[in-house]
């Protein structure tokens, strides 16, 4: 007995279809006889019976497709019988799957990715099939997400820090950046098209004095140059805030707060710390005030698409909390802060504020805010009027905290500790009593934190 | 039985190694195609299943030393060669590393250069030219040897046969310009492709010797190239041998073979040459029987060893390309 | 020493080789009798007979099948091509035969032939006699491609490539045949894939083929006297291309240039560019990697238009002024 299989007719042939069966069961063939034509990729060929006998055992009808090297058929000599397990092929309507071709290989399934990760993905605006899978079974996790954005080209809405990846520079120039640990960013070019090449690194570096670097704050200089770069972080930040300055209508609003209630409730806290646990500031509190005026006052968590029409109040109360560094300002997130105790709340801030300095941000600290507070209470500074961070609708500026001379409720002066608050608002879409009302919210909750477990 | 048999003693031991290489062609063939078939092999193969007279009667009539160059259809030639090996030359075609070529050449590139087989040839006549810088080769270092160049009919179109046996004709080179014309060039019948009759007939051209012989009778091939080897060897230069054959199967295994009827592949199978000198030899159907299933276990021997095997290492993929 | 020109560097290189080793011969059109298309292999006919050095119809295929053959099988054949153009007619022995045997057979062959052939332009020989094709064999694993620029190279790289086991396809320039200089009246070699620093320079690397190299050792001594340096570097065969010279050299200078007559177009200048580009060199550059080739167009007649179609040594002073000052 000799098995008649579905030859493998063509260097890349995975499978054929018989288009016709030219024998019948029981009829006898002879050896090269051909006893069915099938396709392959070019014509119709031939199979041929591989031996003298009887043919038998047809296991595939016509039209069914048939991966190469599988049995279709048998030569029996007389008194053979077929194989155990070759069955009768019944009719088409029996039921029976009468195709075995291969599934694809591919599916079209979006790829699994936990909830966290598919809302990230959604947010970021990121395609779920690019990005490799981690968790169990291949699943996309939220650190897929990041280490999949922070592999994405630096992105000019983020305000992180750019160096050496942005200057027009040649390959030596960047070598020798390197090697002196200077950012070619500070380096001036003299190049063509203000390239910077390997003269102009190995002059800048002679121009540094060993203690300062070439450049960092604005605020102390020993050795000014003439000029600094308008580029990179700068120039994003300068862009961006131009833009909110001129096409957002900014209304402000000054409320001024007593503190004390606040610092007494920072005290209280911060004696009571467990070890190790962050210290609770007073921007700790504002911004829980900020968050928990937010829910009552949802316009002020919003955001405006002009184009289509919509104010959209979103779900989310994320606020980003201003920090400066050397060479900028970066505006990290805290997501949820309603959700979160102060406490929480403060070792965020303290987190995301030491990591933005030593740029070690991801790209989730950085994204989804919906209102910002900036603080220049530290400088010294009374009030200020910050400049909405687009595409939120408010931001608020809070100034230092100073003994002030007020009067009490029998109009008496007495000295309490005030610091003004300055409220930024999109007046597009937030009227003054609107702002007025949250901002009021605000101060409440923050002369008298226990509001705030309403 | 001709006379040429009988001086030239033929008959006896002979007579059965002639037989016996046939039917290893034959069952190496077979056995080749099986394994295409199951997929067990990479690329493509040409078989020359119903020419394995002109193969061995060729290489029976020269001697070791002798140079050969054959085709993309080389198989048959190979193994007739001295020193054919089954066992390499299915390690060869499985690209194995035991095979001749280490695995790199594959079916149409397979050579036993120990033996002066100088290779099966993947382009149409690409032996030819080269065939005639052997023969040069020859003729500078003085020695006998001839040599046996391989090649079919629609070859005889290139333009590198025609100038190379004119080359090698006005220069006397020794080389022996075998023509196995199958009838067909692929697809293209020779009628239709060649602008003469006889491919023999060319051989006037370059006023060499032409003789057309019945390719399927391994005596009447044996005789022509013993003929051409004592004419080049005395320095009379080259010889045009025009031996009419057929390949029982396509010209790939991709070939539907539109272009010939199956009464026609039926008509030539009843000139096999195996039968045809077996008859000549007197033997009994069984007896043939019984011999080709020796061939056949024989090359099942050879598929054991191929199958089993090594497969080049990935670490030796530059090796060979400069010396 | 004494002075030769190329032309009887190359011949003094086939005399001795031929006395010292009785499977060299040579073979070609008209290369007996006439002594050759450029002079090349004049008188040796009558020196070694007309077996050793033997003239062949005109059947270039044919030609390099006897290369072919009669290396595979133990001589040490020199052919000759009487232009590079006609080289295309022998394409198929030298590129799917002569060049693949060896790795086909499993590493079991060896084909030493060595293909002179006279290529370039400039005699207003025009489209189909002013090929340089280098390029193409350089594409093909298991050739040799060896470009000499001066007579002491060419005498050197001669003996050294019929002395290797390899296919070599070996290009001389037609207008470097006149050209002079001392060589040694010994047999010595020249290694193939040997890069050569012919003129140190600090400020640019100037990397040229064959009658480039003269070329920018001319524009080399003008832009001397304007205190601009150029590194001047032959890599004499292209491949296997021996390119770690060539990275050093750029480490240095930062800047380079590579010039040959061949139409730019996937011409070498390509393949030398990608190789610094992804070598250690990278980091030391100060400007793009610059190529200065032939116009890719077909070898004009005209002998202005001719002349604009190759560089000349004005083009390489040019480039090489832009490219050290900075204009890039």
């Amino acid at each position: 007995m000799k098995s008649i299989i579905m030859p493998k007719l063509g260097f890349t042939m995975t499978e054929s279809t018989i288009v016709q069966w030219l024998k019948q069961e029981g009829d006898a063939v002879t050896q090269g006889e051909p006893i069915a034509e099938i396709t392959t990729d070019k014509v119709n060929m031939e199979v041929e019976a591989p031996e003298d006998g009887i043919l038998a055992g047809f296991k595939f009808h016509e039209g069914d497709t048939v991966p190469v090297t599988e049995v279709i058929a048998y030569v029996l000599k007389p008194g053979e019988s077929l194989p155990k397990e070759t069955g009768r092929l019944g009719s088409r309507d029996d039921g029976r799957p009468t195709t075995r071709s291969q599934a694809p290989a591919t599916s079209s399934q979006p790829p699994a990715a936990t909830p966290i990760a598919a809302r990230m993905a959604t947010e970021l605006g990121i395609d779920l099939t690019s990005v490799k899978g981690s968790g169990p079974a291949g699943r996309i996790t939220r650190e897929d997400i990041t280490a999949f954005v922070e592999a994405l080209p630096s992105n000019p809405s983020v305000s992180a820090p750019v160096g050496n990846g942005r200057v027009r520079a040649t390959p030596n120039a960047r070598r020798l950046a390197r090697k002196a640990d200077v950012d070619l960013v500070n380096v001036t070019g003299t190049g063509p098209n203000g390239r910077v090449q390997g003269d102009d690194v190995r002059a800048a570096v002679e121009t540094v004095t060993s203690a300062i670097p070439i450049v960092n704050s604005q605020l102390a200089m020993v050795n000014p140059p003439r000029s600094l770069p308008y580029t990179g972080m700068r120039k994003t930040i300068g862009t961006r805030l131009q833009h909110s300055y001129q096409q957002v209508p900014h209304i402000t609003l000054d409320m001024d707060v007593d503190t004390s209630g606040a610092e007494a409730l920072r005290a209280r806290a911060n004696a009571s710390l467990k070890a190790g646990a962050t210290k609770i500031g007073l921007t700790a509190i504002i911004t829980k005030a900020c968050a928990w005026a937010l829910q009552r006052h949802p316009l002020l968590n919003s955001q405006l698409d002009e184009a289509a029409g919509v104010i959209t109040l979103l779900d989310e109360i994320n606020i980003g909390i201003a920090v400066a560094l050397e060479n900028g300002l970066i505006v990290p997130v805290i997501h949820q802060a309603n959700t979160k105790g102060i406490g929480q709340i403060a070792a965020d801030i303290s987190d995301l504020s030491a990591r933005a300095k030593a740029n070690k941000l991801k790209a989730h600290d950085i994204q989804g805010g919906t209102f910002s507070i900036s603080n220049l209470g530290m400088f010294g500074v009374d009030r200020f009027t910050a400049i909405i961070n687009p595409p939120e609708t408010a931001i608020l500026a809070v100034g230092a905290s100073k003994p002030t001379f007020v009067a009490d409720a029998n109009g008496q002066p007495v000295l309490r500790p005030m610091l003004t608050l300055r409220l930024s608002a999109d007046h597009r879409v937030i009227d003054g009593a609107v702002a007025a009302q949250f901002l009021a919210d605000v101060r409440a909750a923050i002369e008298s934190p226990a509001l705030m477990t309403l | 039985m001709s006379e040429a048999v009988q001086t030239l003693g033929v008959l006896g031991t002979r007579a059965s190694e002639l037989l016996m290489k046939m039917l290893m062609i034959r069952a190496f063939e077979e056995t080749a195609e099986e394994l295409y078939m199951l997929g067990k092999t990479h690329g493509t193969m040409h078989l020359s299943i119903g020419q394995e007279a002109t193969a061995v009667g060729a290489s029976a009539a020269l001697k070791e030393g002798d140079y050969l160059l054959n085709t993309h259809r080389g198989h048959g030639h190979c193994l007739a060669w001295f020193g054919g090996d089954a066992d390499a030359m299915m390690a060869e075609f499985l690209g194995k590393e035991t095979g001749y070529c280490r695995g790199r050449g594959g079916s149409m590139h397979i050579a036993n250069v120990d033996t002066n087989n100088l290779g099966a040839n993947g382009i149409v006549g690409g032996g030819i030219p080269i065939s005639t810088g052997v023969g040069l080769s020859i003729q500078l270092r003085n020695t006998d040897q001839v040599c046996l160049t391989v090649f079919g009919d629609g070859a005889s179109n290139e333009g590198a046969f025609h100038e190379s046996l004119n080359m090698a004709s006005i220069w006397k080179l020794p080389v022996i310009y075998f023509c196995e014309n199958n009838q067909y060039a692929m697809s293209m019948p020779i009628q239709k492709g060649a602008a003469i009759d006889r491919i023999s007939k060319r051989a006037d051209s370059y006023s060499m010797p032409g003789v057309t012989v019945d390719g399927n009778d391994v005596l009447a091939v044996y005789e022509a190239v013993c003929k051409a080897a004592i004419h080049a060897r005395a320095g009379n230069g080259p010889t045009l041998i025009e031996a009419l054959t057929y390949r029982h199967k396509g010209h790939s295994r991709s070939d539907k073979q539109a272009y010939r009827t199956r009464d026609e592949v039926l008509e030539w199978q009843r000139q096999d040459p195996i039968r045809r000198w077996a008859d000549q030899m007197g033997l009994s159907a069984a007896e043939l029987d019984a011999l080709k299933t020796q061939a056949q276990q024989q090359i099942a021997k050879s598929v054991a060893f191929a199958e089993a095997s090594p497969e080049p290492n990935l670490d030796s993929i530059m090796d060979g390309v400069y010396a | 020493m004494r002075e030769l020109t190329y032309v009887e560097a190359l011949k003094e290189a086939l005399r001795q080789k031929m006395h010292a080793d009785p499977r060299v011969f040579l073979f070609g059109e008209d290369i007996g009798v006439y002594g050759g298309a450029f002079g090349v292999t004049a008188g040796l006919q009558q020196e070694f007979g007309p077996a050793r050095v033997r003239d062949t119809p005109i059947s270039e295929a044919a030609i390099a099948g006897l290369a072919v053959g009669a290396a595979v099988t133990g001589m040490r054949p020199v052919g000759e091509i009487q232009f590079m153009d006609f080289v295309t007619l022998s394409m198929e022995q030298l590129v799917l035969q002569g060049a693949k045997m060896r790795y086909m057979f499993g590493g079991k062959a060896t084909v030493p032939l060595v293909l002179r052939m006279p290529a370039g332009g400039g005699t207003g020989a025009a489209a189909q006699h002013s090929e340089s094709l280098e390029n193409w064999f350089v594409h093909v694993p298991g050739l040799k491609v060896v470009m000499p620029s001066n007579p002491y190279d060419a005498k050197g790289l001669l003996i050294a490539a019929i002395e290797d086991m390899n296919p070599v396809i070996f290009i001389e320039h037609k207008l470097l045949y006149k050209m002079k200089g001392d060589v040694p009246e010994d047999m010595y070699t020249v290694p193939l894939s040997n890069t050569r620093i012919v003129r140190e320079g600090k400020h640019l690397t100037v990397v040229a083929t064959s009658l480039m190299v003269s070329r920018a050792l001319e524009a080399a001594n003008t832009l001397a006297q304007d205190g601009i340096e150029i590194e001047v570097i032959d890599p004499r065969t292209l491949s296997p291309l021996d390119d770690a010279p060539i990275f050093e050299s750029v480490k240095k200078t930062g800047k380079a240039l590579i010039v040959h007559e061949a139409c730019q177009n996937g011409g070498f200048g390509g393949e030398v560019v990608a190789r610094i580009a992804g070598s250690a060199a990278f980091d030391y550059l100060e400007a793009p990697i610059k190529r200065l080739a032939g116009l890719d167009i077909p070898m004009p007649y005209n002998r202005e238009l001719e002349r604009a179609a190759i560089p000349q040594v004005e083009d390489i002073v040019r480039e090489a002024r832009k490219l050290a000052g900075g204009k890039y």
